[in-house]
């Protein structure tokens, strides 16, 4: 008899669930000066170039910022601290996972911009509530990163032409001293070592795998599966990388301190002293700062070619 | 309290009205005051209208399906450590919740359904398997039913950790998800999960008498004349379909569900024809204080509620525990 009711109950369930009012049925599309297909392939329209921007993540501040929209932004997420004049924009939340939906709305803004970190139910909660989102998506190479820009300026009314260039022109000339090279070092990158005997680190199709690669680097958490592995020391001694690069250095990580791990004296890059810190915000941001990440790495992986 | 309905039917009353009231942006009661009525700012009365109230009840549901449930289960496996999450819901939500997470869903209503529809279905499942291990021939003995609950909720937990820390972009959403956390508000969820909880809390509310007699034993329930496999079923299912609902859409909130029914045995007594309705009461104004604090600490932060629920809720039960003059109320 349970079976029955049970079935039954899975039934009804599914029979059910799908009695939510479809508010997916989108807007006619007017004449519109702007349409665009986001990350999520929704199709998002500005009648005009949007004056009033809520930015959910602070990649997306830094494009804004950078792209010259930065009178526009009237919201931002919490954790969005670059440029430092972003601070004094209105905090709508975030920084555990949770927005204030009731701070956004009350802004009034024609274009909420969010990013990969927010997820698909808060754009759709936004647009439900009649808000224009569009989503960007991650770049997975450097040159989705310019077309990133670009959509961004489009959607703010700017001209991203002299901000790409000079990126283009910087990521050139680190190609060109770097191309040439058969000799790539190999790399650890730590993200996070509270254990330090499986500390984090980048794996394959994240930015720091992209950028050690790029930089003319041999990124040993490029070789595991997941894209923010935990790595065993013992594969670290294995791997015996000659440098070592600390992007945990901004939560008080110390060339030291690496140096006084037990059993890490073995590795190559304690050895010589090749260990050195740097801004993770460069690495795991997908913005226009990431050239300045594979700027850094370049020169850190290859001092000679910079001088 | 001599009229305990009156009292926790007020008590809810006011946690509704402070919930419309306090949000991240400010609103004055003045101006709540006319836009309730029709009057008033356009965007206040939006937020109002769309953000808040559908929040509010939905948050309001939500805390009287766990607290509901928990006082049903306690009464059920006559276990004061009891509550709605005890035989695998919560886990076994989990579980379907994060599977779906781990998968590209398209953005379209059901790709948006997919996650809250596959924890419903995955914690009805786990409520079933454990049921079905459980089961000796025609009865169903309780221990082996918390036994084989507790053990099939830690495999589920186990599999969930392994699968976030596989996927690591989608940690931040499933860990809000695991806090609780009303992520996909607005009036589709309260609709979708409307009709599970009147059938599930509809089911409870008419067996209180049934489970007076579960706390003489299951020999004695039976000798006076209970169906006594047939009434836990029942009440397991109801208990499950409510909790499940519940938390397919607002995420694992917990506590509520084990201190509420406990609060209301304390202050009421152990007669489940009024606990029930009592703890269904109690468990959305307190579900709703614990909302209303973590949307003001920290504003326009917002803390996940199932923080909030253990953080506040512990001492305050503490409090009563120790002000309470009938020793061994259970």
């Amino acid at each position: 008899m349970f079976r029955k009711t049970f079935l039954l109950i899975v039934l009804i369930t599914l029979l059910l669930a799908g009695c939510g009012p479809d508010a997916l049925s989108g807007e006619a599309p007017a004449s519109a000066a702007i349409t665009l297909t986001d990350g999520l392939g929704r199709s998002v329209i500005l009648n005009e170039a949007a004056k009033r921007v809520v930015s959910l993540a602070p990649s997306n501040t830094e494009i804004l910022f950078a792209v010259g929209a930065r009178e526009q932004v009237i919201g931002r997420d919490e954790f969005s601290d670059y440029p430092a004049e972003a601070a004094s924009i209105e905090s709508v939340g975030g920084s555990m996972g949770e927005y204030s939906v009731e701070a956004i709305v009350a802004l009034k803004p024609d274009l909420v911009l969010a990013a990969e970190i927010n997820s698909p139910e808060l754009v759709k909660q936004l647009e439900d509530l009649g808000l224009t989102v569009y989503y960007l998506a991650n770049p997975s190479t450097l040159e989705e990163l310019y077309v990133n820009l670009e959509i961004v300026a489009q959607l703010t009314g700017e001209d991203p032409t002299k901000l790409t260039d000079s990126l283009k022109a910087r990521v050139d000339a680190v190609d060109e001293k770097i191309m040439p090279l058969s000799f790539h070092p190999s790399v650890f990158y730590e993200i996070d070592a509270t254990d330090p005997s499986k500390p984090y680190t980048y794996g394959p199709g994240t930015f720091g795998d992209l950028l050690i690669t790029r930089a003319g680097g041999f990124n040993i958490g490029g070789e595991l599966t997941d894209p923010y592995p935990q790595i065993s020391l013992e594969q670290i001694v294995v791997s015996n990388p000659s440098i070592i690069v600390l992007g945990d250095s901004m939560w008080g990580v110390t060339i030291e301190s690496v140096v006084a791990r037990p059993g890490w004296e073995t590795i190559e890059a304690v050895k010589s002293s090749q260990i050195f810190p740097i801004d993770d915000n460069l690495i795991s941001r997908p913005g226009p700062r990431l050239v300045d990440g594979l700027e850094q790495l370049a020169k850190l992986l290859h001092p000679g070619l910079f001088e | 309290m001599r009229k305990p309905f009156l009292a926790s039917f007020l008590v809810l009353l006011i946690a509704f009205i402070l919930s419309l009231a306090f949000g991240s942006v400010f609103i004055s009661h003045k101006e709540l005051w006319g836009i309730l009525r029709g009057i008033g700012d356009e965007t206040f009365s939006f937020i109002i209208w769309q953000i808040r109230l559908p929040r509010t009840i939905l948050v309001a549901l939500t805390g009287a399906a766990l607290s509901g449930s928990g006082a049903a289960y306690q009464g059920l496996f006559r276990n004061p450590l009891a509550d709605p999450f005890l035989i695998g819901v919560a886990s076994g939500a989990g579980l379907g919740a994060v599977i779906a997470m781990s998968i590209q869903w398209p953005y379209s209503f059901w790709g948006l359904m997919a996650i809250p529809m596959a924890a419903f279905i995955t914690a009805l499942l786990t409520v079933f398997i454990v049921y079905m291990i459980a089961r000796v021939g025609q009865t169903i003995p309780t221990t082996n039913l918390i036994l084989a609950g507790v053990a099939f909720s830690s495999f589920a937990t186990s599999l969930t950790s392994f699968l976030m820390l596989r996927s690591t972009s989608e940690v931040r959403r499933a860990l809000g998800w695991l806090l609780g956390g009303a992520s996909q508000a607005g009036w589709a969820a309260i609709l979708a999960m409307l009709p599970y909880l009147v059938m599930g809390l509809g089911i409870l509310l008419f067996s209180g008498y049934r489970l007076n007699l579960l706390q003489f034993g299951d020999d004695q329930a039976q000798q006076l004349g209970l169906n006594v496999t047939r009434t836990k079923t029942i009440l397991l299912v109801a208990a499950s379909l409510a909790t499940a609902a519940a938390v397919a859409f607002s995420g694992i909130i917990g506590f509520i569900g084990l201190i509420v029914p406990h609060l209301m045995r304390l202050w009421f007594g152990g007669d489940y024809r009024r606990l029930i309705p009592l703890s269904i009461i109690g468990g959305a104004s307190a579900l709703l204080t614990s909302d209303i604090i973590a949307r003001i600490v920290l504003a326009p932060q917002e803390i996940p509620v199932g923080i909030i629920t253990a953080l506040v809720g512990a001492p305050f039960f503490l409090w009563v525990l120790r002000r309470a003059k009938n020793q061994g109320y259970w």
